[in-house]
């Protein structure tokens, strides 16, 4: 029984990580079209640079803050420089984007050694809280309370902003929305920059849990991925029930049955995809 | 037996009904011209009609067989082509190779991987054949991309015919077209034989009046009406209708 | 003649056309300035093993495998229009197939090897295909991007499928001790010279195939439904089909180029089905044009060779390099090199027009 609740939570937390790597992801390739493969990449660069000021200055919040930070720059050049230009080229989106990724992996590798490195929790969150016989660590918990509230920020922001309304007006009919007055290539650099940061944000708060090395961007890229997928895109509802799927099935998987945990998620990817491709809270596309 | 029975035929798209309890037929050899004010949902029947779209009731009957939710593809097979009302051609080849796809379609041979497709000499028979009749032999050569608006609309046309249809459906074959060229057209659909029946929308009183045996007037989804030329002509809801709609496009502009 | 705009380096970006025909008609007729160059290349790789220093050779038999990897990949985005971003994962497992046949199945002998390798690989794409088409959208130009994100995470899948499946593939260090191809029923012992020969004869012959069957009747119609998918199918043809089939194809003949890869590394790894290497794929084929029908080729020749000397001057900056060349090629020449080379060749023959 105990084990069954340490998983579920750390299920739910690495389910919040996931969460906010995708909603990033979600939102660039849901809201504008645009593809940015890179993605994975900057979750782990922004937990290089995290722990790069770890390192230097020992704090953790602040470290947290230069990744987004750092992470929301990248991705603004990776914009403003190309994808700017490439504006319903999706391959070409994908090729380079993708290759964008395997350069930052390089220059991370360059910089900062092929050894992963492993993140500690801050101080404010450090140690486990008891309950009964079960000891949960407070960081985990941290990290769901975190989530939840960047997920009840985004969800607010879909539902009752006008910055919202302009972005599911956009999803819908971009001209319409253009003609109408909005600057949208303002708010899709915003978008995009914001999604960056996110998953920088996402990458720093994961150290003390996945660690970092640079080639990891491949399998969270690949989750990132399925979460999409499974949840749907368009609806932020979406992108959470897909990170809870697939980062409990992950996670449950691989505590109970290490041998198939991979293919648990891979499964559900598969049947959601010949089921329900539209993901299963996902605007209708197909 | 009529060749093609359409009954009950309706589409929503969210609460709204595009097309409603939709019911007419089309005898062999016959031609009938769709009218309507722009939005009444006759694109969206066509694509009922073709396949494009799912109803959400009623059935298509077509030669007999119930072809409601057969395939796009499928009801090529079966005789039904389409123009389409936006030119819808393949740009980047040449005119003759646009013949060549075309009529491939419906022959033995489409999955062939070991001729050369382009010296297929039946098959570039049967397109000077095709091209001669509209008239687009001299351009066979050309970049579709680089042909002249009304030379595009008669190679669309053309197209259509490729299949060898029974039924053929024309969306709007005369739009955007000079005067010349819409007399041009409609004397071309005239030409088309007892063989082919025409079921075809169109805003050209003109064209609609020399070609049409009968007349459906859709608005809103559903049939206002119906009847011969000279019943519409003298039908005083296709009068408050169309003068209704040309308030209307003159007002938007 | 209509008069088009030629695209050049400077226009490429405005002129850059979708994909589609090998060249216009009139060229095609005109047999010597097309078959002239295919001869004096052919001639040309005949002679190379005897002039040449074997790291040479080496470089150009892995120049012909990626050649056709290329262009197996380019039926499928440069005549079909479909963005497949998962062809790496068939590359690889026909190299998979191979090797673990050989030292798991016992099959030596290489022509049986092939012919199952190649069956192997025609069944996993045809059993891929199935979920991928259904995210796919009439028209590319509609949902790309979901078919490419489900090939893309296929890849991705089968890459951790070799991770975990120790046993079979050797987990991530990989599958070694691929020995080169048994031709003992033939009475020949190969080494790394009729290695080159063998290769060449299976990729040229391979070309062929494929040239046929972009230019047949089924290639035209896969050409249809890249221009105008929604038009093809008012015009009869069952588009699913095609694109699925076509699928099935390149998979297959990209299953042969990770055959031959197999027996020219001796060793797989999982990566040769990942996203790097589809990367790889998908800029060969850019980078030489995807609307010609030899550009993988001369990509391949490219990027082969700048990976070469990346790996004597800078090694372990390669991806560097490949980011800087990923950028030309879609920012600067995205028409391609195959273009611009065909563009020069025709106004070497027919004087400046």
């Amino acid at each position: 029984m105990s084990t069954f609740t340490i998983t579920t939570l750390n299920g739910v937390s690495y389910a919040f990580i996931l969460f906010l790597l995708a909603a990033g992801f979600s939102l660039t390739f849901g809201v504008m079209g645009v593809l940015n493969l890179a993605h994975g990449a900057l979750f782990m660069m922004g937990a290089y640079f995290g722990l790069a000021i770890v390192a230097r200055l020992d704090t953790f919040w602040l470290g947290v803050l230069i990744a987004a930070l750092g992470t929301g720059l990248v991705g603004l050049g990776i914009y403003y420089f190309f994808l700017r230009h490439l504006y319903g080229k999706v391959p070409e989106q994908a090729v380079l984007t993708i290759g964008l990724g395997y350069a930052f992996a390089n220059i991370v590798l360059w910089i900062w050694g092929p050894f992963a490195k492993m993140g500690m929790t801050p101080s404010l969150f450090t140690g486990v809280v008891r309950v009964g016989t079960l000891a949960f660590p407070i960081y985990r918990l941290a990290i769901v309370g975190i989530g939840l509230a960047v997920l009840i920020l985004l969800w607010w922001m879909q539902d009752k902003t006008r910055v919202g309304a302009i972005i599911r007006a956009g999803m819908d009919n971009k001209e319409m929305t253009r003609s109408l007055g909005i600057n949208y290539g303002l708010v899709s650099t915003l978008v995009f920059l914001f999604g960056a940061a996110l998953a920088g944000f996402a990458g720093m708060l994961g150290t003390p849990i996945l660690g970092a090395f640079p080639s990891m961007g491949d399998a969270l890229l690949l989750l990132t991925l399925m979460v999409v997928v499974v949840g749907g895109t368009g609806y932020i509802q979406g992108t959470m029930l897909g990170a809870l799927i697939i980062g409990l099935l992950d996670t449950f998987g691989k505590a109970y049955v290490p041998e198939i945990a991979l293919f648990t998620s891979y499964m559900i990817f598969l049947v959601v995809l010949l089921i329900r491709p539209s993901g299963l809270i996902g605007r209708k596309v197909f | 037996m009529a060749l093609l029975e359409v009954q009950d035929l309706s589409v929503h798209f969210g609460g709204l009904a595009a097309v409603k309890d939709v019911t007419f037929s089309i005898e062999q050899g016959e031609r009938l011209a769709m009218i309507g004010p722009n939005g009444a949902g006759k694109t969206t029947l066509f694509n009922l009609l073709t396949g494009q779209l799912k109803p959400s009731g009623g059935t298509v009957i077509f030669k007999g067989q119930d072809i409601t939710h057969k395939a796009v593809y499928a009801r090529t097979q079966l005789g039904i082509a389409r123009s389409f009302q936006i030119t819808s051609l393949f740009p980047n080849e040449t005119v003759r190779v646009n013949a060549l796809i075309a009529l491939q379609g419906t022959r033995a041979g489409r999955y062939g991987m070991f001729g050369v497709f382009r010296k297929d000499k039946a098959l570039r028979a049967a397109a000077q054949e095709l091209l001669e009749s509209i008239g687009l032999w001299e351009k066979r050569d050309e970049t579709v991309s680089w042909l002249a608006y009304g030379e595009q609309r008669k190679l669309e046309m053309g197209l259509s015919l490729a299949s060898g249809p029974k039924l053929l459906l024309l969306d709007e074959p005369s739009c955007g077209l000079t005067p010349t060229e819409s007399a041009d057209i409609t004397s071309r659909i005239r030409e088309l034989g007892s063989k082919i029946t025409v079921l075809m929308i169109a805003h050209d009183m003109d064209l609609v009046f020399g070609v049409a045996e009968r007349i459906i007037l859709l608005h809103f989804g559903e049939i206002s009406c119906e009847g011969t030329c000279d019943e519409i002509r003298a039908n005083q809801t296709v009068k408050d209708i169309y003068m209704g709609s040309r308030k209307q496009s003159s007002a938007g502009g | 003649m209509a008069a088009q705009p030629r695209p050049g380096i400077f226009t490429g970006r405005l002129f850059t056309r979708k994909a589609v025909a090998v060249p216009a008609e009139r060229s095609v007729r005109s047999f010597i300035p097309v078959v002239l160059p295919v001869i004096v290349i052919g001639a040309l790789l005949l002679l190379l093993p005897t002039f040449v220093p074997s790291y040479i050779q080496s470089l150009v038999t892995k120049m012909m495998i990626f050649a056709l990897f290329g262009v197996s990949m380019n039926i499928l985005w440069g005549y079909g229009g479909i963005p497949t971003f998962g062809h790496a994962a068939f590359f690889g497992f026909g190299g998979y197939a191979c090797g673990i046949l050989i030292i798991h199945g016992g099959i030596s002998n290489f022509f049986l090897n092939l012919v199952l390798a190649i069956a192997l690989t025609a069944l996993l794409a045809a059993g891929l295909g199935i979920p991928a088409f259904r995210v796919y959208g009439v028209g590319a130009s509609d949902n790309p991007i979901y078919f490419l994100l489900v090939t893309l995470a296929f890849g991705e899948l089968l890459v951790r499928v070799a991770i975990t499946a120790r046993s079979l593939t050797g987990g991530s260090t990989g599958l070694a001790g691929i020995p080169y191809p048994q031709l003992d029923v033939l009475g020949i012992t190969i080494n790394s010279r009729s290695f080159y020969f063998l290769v060449l004869i299976i990729v040229v012959v391979c070309f062929f195939i494929i040239y046929r069957i972009v230019n047949s009747h089924y290639g035209y119609a896969l050409r249809g439904i890249h221009d105008n998918e929604r038009r093809m199918q008012a015009l009869g043809y069952n588009t699913w089909l095609y694109k699925y089939t076509s699928y099935i194809l390149a998979g297959a003949f990209g299953g042969i180029a990770g055959v031959l890869f197999a027996y020219f590394g001796g060793v797989m790894i999982p990566g040769t089905m990942g996203m790097a290497m589809t990367d790889i794929v998908f800029l060969i084929v850019i980078l030489g044009s995807a609307s010609v029908y030899f550009g993988p080729i001369v990509g391949a020749v490219v990027i082969v060779g700048v990976e070469y000397l990346a790996s004597l001057y800078v090694p372990d900056r390669w991806p560097l390099i490949m980011g800087a060349i990923i950028v030309v090629a879609i920012m600067v020449i995205p028409q391609g090199i195959g273009v611009l080379l065909l563009d020069l060749w025709r106004r070497l023959i027919h004087g400046s027009t």
